[in-house]
């Protein structure tokens, strides 16, 4: 028995010392590959802390880098890698509420404005065909336009923009216009394309103020730049394609805008007789440019050029002429300052005879805006020929306009204006306009 | 030393914090974008024509989302102040902006800070202005005209 003891103790340390000695080299192995893994862990760790303390370092700095020394120069980080001294890099956390919320900036804007007027002239006969004026009264109420400005973004660089007008004619009917529709591709700041019907960009106010009389600081627009279905003299719309873009021209800040369409114009006498000035215009070429300077904020120049060729219908549809429209424009508007300043230059050539004429035109506007109140005042100068038809009910007029806007609020303007005209061969034009605008 | 020296001390001691850089620069306003937006400097021509809406692509092609805080809040205010308006002349200028087609809508108003930061973080091509002691991590800090908050000549304050 203790034989067999013995031997199995043999047999068990014998096997034991075996594995022992097997164990052995098994345990150097692993402790090997751990020191070497402890190793690289603690360069990896050793690594880790070295960036995370750079990156709190640097986050502290890069709002403070001019908090602890203000006079300490800014250091410009790679354009390509943003570097954390301005960039704190982490993974775009998707809101579903932030996401719906800015969702919403899509879909269809719309922004409408209307207004109701009250005009009172020192004369019985219309000054203008339209809003209703009936002959006979020196005074009447009209709503002008309304109109319904919609903006829809299609894709990120596909909009459509429309102006749909319902506009005061006689007797309260209301005439529906399509002012604008407008399908716009923007390339880039550089190019973008619009077809359809647009302003034409003769000048500042027509493509600044659109129909929206309540963005408008008088209770109307100047004659020059009055619509041409209200009797205006110029095409203030037409149909085709309009490109437009910023000019790399550094702190000058250009601008283009070329337009080649058809501006087919109508225009009532502004006397009220009902007769309708059908121009029959051919396609036009605009091309046009305007400067926002950096070094002078609120600050616009600007000019066109304008050429198609028009008939006069009272004449004959055959007998030709060619129209160019030269326009420039200064504008400042900042500070609460407004002043707006535009010359024309309309040249009727007939082509028949060659017989030229030339119709200057200006305005001139300043406001200032003290709280709610906003005074201005506009004079306005256009020597239409009286030779020619085209422009015979218009002839010379010129004037001032003094009055002010008051501001209730965001949406709701209430304007007095009282306006002073001198007429060849016509006596003199004294006018009271006043107006509630609204936008909503 | 009487009464009214401690009281020069004192007057003294928190004049010189409140006018020390730390202070100036907390008031500055930090103009923050994306990470991945790769612009670190705008003059303030260009920042004028982006928070206008005049620059309405970033130079990578991403179209740029102005983000604004509600009227009342102080980035709000610098805003204003930057671009020469009042808050009714802001409204109606971003009124003209639709209708000229110039804009999809005005500027997106986040309730809060921290929306905006959010916003900023989540839109490539996000712009917005937050105070330099509201800053949060996730955002970068555009230099303007090569200036950082806090330094003299910062025009955000």
């Amino acid at each position: 028995m203790l034989r067999v003891s013995s031997t199995a103790i043999a047999i068990v340390l014998l096997a034991a010392s075996l594995c022992a000695q097997d164990a052995a080299p098994i345990d150097q192995k692993t402790l090997e590959l751990l020191v070497q893994q402890v190793k690289a862990l603690q360069q990896e760790t050793s690594d880790l802390r070295e960036k995370v303390t750079k990156l709190e370092a640097e986050r502290v700095t890069a709002p403070s880098v001019g908090l602890a020394s203000p006079a300490a120069p800014a250091v410009e980080p790679p354009a390509a890698q943003p570097s954390p001294a301005t960039a704190e890099v982490a993974p775009p956390q998707s809101s579903p509420e932030l996401t719906g919320a800015i969702h919403d900036l899509h879909g269809i804007q719309w922004r409408g404005f209307g207004e109701l007027d009250y005009q009172a002239l020192n004369q019985r006969q219309p000054e203008l065909a339209t809003y209703g004026f009936v002959p006979g009264s020196a005074g009447n109420f009209y709503t002008g336009d309304f109109d319904l400005f919609l903006h829809s973004r299609l894709t990120e660089k596909t909009s459509v923009l429309a102006d749909i007008t319902f506009e005061e004619g006689d007797a309260q009917s209301y005439k529906l216009d399509l002012r604008q529709a407008l399908l716009r591709y923007e390339m880039n700041d550089h190019l973008k394309i619009s077809f359809g019907r647009y302003q034409t960009a003769i000048g500042y106010y027509n493509t600044a103020f659109r129909s929206a009389v309540w963005l408008q600081t008088t209770a109307d627009r100047p004659l020059i730049m009055e619509y041409a279905s209200n009797g205006g003299l110029l095409p203030t719309q037409a149909v085709g394609v309009v490109l437009t873009g910023s000019i790399p021209s550094g702190k000058l800040g250009l601008n283009y805008v070329a337009e080649y369409g058809s501006s087919d114009t109508v225009r009532p006498d502004l006397n009220g007789s009902g007769i309708l000035n059908d121009e029959n215009d051919g396609n036009h070429v605009l091309v046009g440019w305007f400067a926002r300077p950096d070094w002078a904020p609120g600050l616009q120049l600007g000019g066109s050029f304008f050429h198609d060729k028009i008939s006069d219908s009272e004449i004959s549809l055959s007998d030709r002429f060619g129209q160019t429209i030269l326009n420039s424009y200064v504008v400042y508007v900042g500070h609460g300052f407004e002043s707006l300043n535009e010359v024309f230059l309309i040249r009727e050539t007939q082509l028949s005879t060659g017989t030229v004429f030339n119709m200057p035109a200006f305005y001139s506007q300043i406001s200032r805006r003290w709280g709610h109140v906003r005074p201005f005042v506009r004079y306005q100068y256009i020597n239409a020929s009286e030779q020619g038809t085209l422009f015979n009910d218009v002839g010379f007029r010129a004037g001032p306009s003094f009055g002010a806007r008051y501001d209730f609020n965001d949406w709701i303007a209430f304007k007095a204006q009282l306006d002073h005209t001198q007429r060849d061969d016509l006596p003199d034009l004294d006018g009271l306009h006043l107006q509630v605008a609204f936008t909503f | 030393m009487n009464g009214r020296s401690i009281l020069i001390l004192l007057l003294t001691f928190f004049a010189t914090l409140a006018f020390t850089p730390t202070a100036v620069a907390q008031r500055d306003v930090a103009v923050i974008v994306p990470p991945e937006n790769p612009v670190t400097n705008l003059t303030r021509g260009d920042l004028r024509k982006l928070l206008n809406g005049e620059k309405r692509t970033w130079p990578s092609g991403a179209a740029v989302k102005i983000i604004v805080r509600a009227p009342g809040c102080r980035e709000r205010a610098v805003l204003l102040k930057f671009l020469n308006q009042s808050e009714s002349d802001y409204k109606q200028y971003w009124t003209a902006q639709v209708v000229r087609g110039e804009a999809d809508a005005e500027p997106f108003v986040s309730p809060s800070l921290g929306m905006v930061i959010e916003a900023v973080r989540v839109l490539p091509g996000a712009i917005s202005l937050v105070s330099v002691g509201d800053l949060k991590p996730g955002v970068k800090v555009v230099k303007i005209d090569g200036l950082l908050p806090g330094a003299e000549g910062y025009p955000l304050h």
